[in-house]
């Protein structure tokens, strides 16, 4: 095995009685754009809690970069390069888009916990490095003239941005986007794609799970599609919509009347 | 317009508080130092309810500690007062992270209910003479106070003067605590405890070091109330006293005008209304109930968006 790959081997997760994941397994390579589709419920968020450790799956195994990362918590994970972003937005939503950025920064930056009560000269230099990577970041992204506003009060396309402006101010090697064309406009998702491929640009992998089909079948370079939990095709956009079982799980068989 | 005030405030409020105690009497000179020490412990509550977000009903706990840690050193082991300082910072520092750590998971109202358990437990080994050296519901009288050599006439006002010091010194630590990465993790794992973890943020840690500092800057503050009274009681540092310190972050809001003004109201004002006897408490209960409905994030909530100027100005 060569370089960050994130392999899942039978990855199962219950909650209670219920088996959300079920022997799950696909392989994503470096540098590819994967994407992870399904009907509604069929647990692909699920997979993204089990990868960055929101809800450690009990049993499989979750490699990246050749180390086993299943029982990590989910603060070690993005130290390990994998960032993810959420299916309903999760900023801080009173504070300014640059903070929100700069939070981000965090694990990147040098500062120690004492340096909470008193700065060194390193310190203040640190900080305003940092600083200065997240407004080359709201540049990137077009942000900056909301550099200052409370990112509460904006619009649900612009807090999409900011939310993987902030993924990326982790400088990740495997960025996890979830649903990241939800309740954008036509406009948003043309401007969503272009964005996705200006991160892959920058070596980044990206692992998405998206609804928007058309997004999916532009962008993505190879699919797994689950249904109930367990994978029931992979293959490259143009092999699965010609897959008779992913029609059958989105459609519905003729045959399921009973 | 707001910045430039902002930035005369602080320089403006120190000459006021310096000038302060010619104007005063004994008792409002003691009622100044109260305020002063008051916002010393509210502002290092902030730090734990405002900043991180954490519930923490017992910071009368943390306060009492360091008073008592200084009252034990001077009349137990005969330390001078400004000696015991240090270790009146450590030591409730350290109970904070045994205290916190255990606990630390726990959510808003459950995190609270411990809390007020801790701090029921502190007041009772106290009143109950712990070690023999508590002194007990009596607590410790005749306590060495801090002198400045060569100017006995000014004895009467050293306890303020020294508070004061200590304020300067909590605003400086405040300053740097906003100003670095980890006054920002407390507030994003306020905000989203969740999203603060997905980037990175181990949430654990920064919750302890917030209850950490709060408890040193709280026990510094007991310091100078041991001074001010040159003794220590068990009543000082009860349960009511640490719904006070709450009520105060919640009602000024989490900003450092917003913490001046919730003790000035809270502490100061009812007396002012001394006259009015139990009714003040009444008339303060109305505020606090119409400040919660008018502006529910307190008096002065806390401003975001401050970023280095050298940032906000390119682009404009």
């Amino acid at each position: 095995m060569t370089g960050k790959d994130l392999i899942l081997t039978k990855v199962t997760k219950r909650f209670g009685g219920l088996v959300a994941v079920d022997d799950l397994s696909f392989h994503v390579k470096e540098g590819q754009i994967y994407g992870l589709i399904g009907p509604n419920g069929a647990g692909k968020t699920t997979v993204f809690n089990c990868i960055t450790g929101i809800h450690p799956c009990e049993e499989g195994s979750i490699s990246w970069g050749g180390e086993e990362i299943r029982h990590l918590p989910t603060h070690k994970i993005v130290r390990m390069g994998i960032v993810r972003t959420f299916q309903t937005i999760r900023l801080f939503s009173q504070m300014s888009v640059a903070e929100n950025v700069m939070s981000g920064r965090h694990i990147k930056s040098s500062q120690k916990l004492w340096h909470g009560v008193f700065h060194t000269p390193a310190s203040k230099r640190d900080e305003t490095e940092n600083w200065q990577v997240v407004f080359d970041l709201l540049d990137f992204f077009g942000l900056r003239e909301f550099a200052t506003h409370p990112v509460g009060s904006l619009a649900y396309g612009i807090q999409r941005k900011v939310e993987i402006a902030r993924a990326m101010a982790v400088n990740p090697d495997l960025l996890i986007l979830d649903e990241p064309a939800a309740g954008l406009n036509d406009n948003e998702t043309l401007a969503l794609i272009e964005t996705i491929y200006r991160i892959r640009e920058q070596g980044i992998t990206i692992l998405l799970i998206e609804h928007d089909m058309d997004l999916v079948m532009e962008v993505t370079e190879y699919l797994t599609v689950i249904n109930f939990g367990s994978k029931i095709a992979e293959g490259t956009p143009s092999e699965i919509q010609a897959n008779p079982a992913v029609i059958e799980a989105y459609l519905g068989s003729d045959d399921d009347d009973f | 317009m707001i910045k430039k005030l902002q930035q005369l405030g602080y320089p403006l409020f120190f000459v006021v508080m310096i000038m302060l105690p010619a104007m005063l009497d004994s008792r409002w000179l003691a009622v100044a130092t109260t305020f002063v020490i008051f916002t010393i412990v509210a502002l290092s509550q902030d730090i734990i309810l405002g900043k991180a977000g954490m519930f923490n009903m017992g910071q009368a706990l943390f306060f009492g500690l360091g008073a008592y840690t200084t009252a034990v050193l001077n009349s137990v082991f005969g330390w001078p007062l400004l000696a015991t300082l240090p270790l009146a910072i450590i030591i409730p520092a350290l109970f904070g992270i045994i205290l916190a750590g255990p606990i630390i998971h726990l959510r808003g109202d459950y995190l609270l209910v411990v809390t007020i358990g801790f701090n029921i437990v502190f007041v009772q080994a106290v009143q109950n003479n712990l070690f023999g050296i508590t002194g007990g519901p009596n607590g410790i009288f005749g306590l060495e106070m801090l002198e400045v050599p060569g100017l006995a006439s000014f004895q009467e006002f050293t306890p303020y003067y020294a508070a004061l010091g200590a304020l300067l010194v909590t605003f400086f630590v405040l300053h740097n605590l906003e100003t670095s990465k980890i006054g920002r993790a407390l507030h994003y794992l306020r905000e989203d405890n969740l999203a603060a973890g997905s980037i990175g943020i181990n949430t654990r840690i920064y919750k302890i070091f917030a209850f950490s500092l709060g408890a040193g800057i709280a026990g510094m503050a007991g310091t100078f109330y041991a001074n001010q009274y040159s003794a220590v009681s068990p009543e000082a540092f009860d349960f009511l006293q640490s719904v006070l310190f709450f009520s105060i972050v919640i009602v000024g809001g989490s900003s450092v005008p917003g913490i001046l003004l919730g003790v000035f109201v809270m502490f100061v004002l009812p007396e002012i209304f001394r006259e009015l006897a139990t009714w003040r408490y009444f008339i303060f209960g109305f505020a606090m109930i119409f400040t919660m409905i008018l502006r529910p994030r307190g008096i002065w909530p806390a401003k975001f968006g401050r970023i280095p100027k050298a940032f906000t100005d390119k682009g404009r």
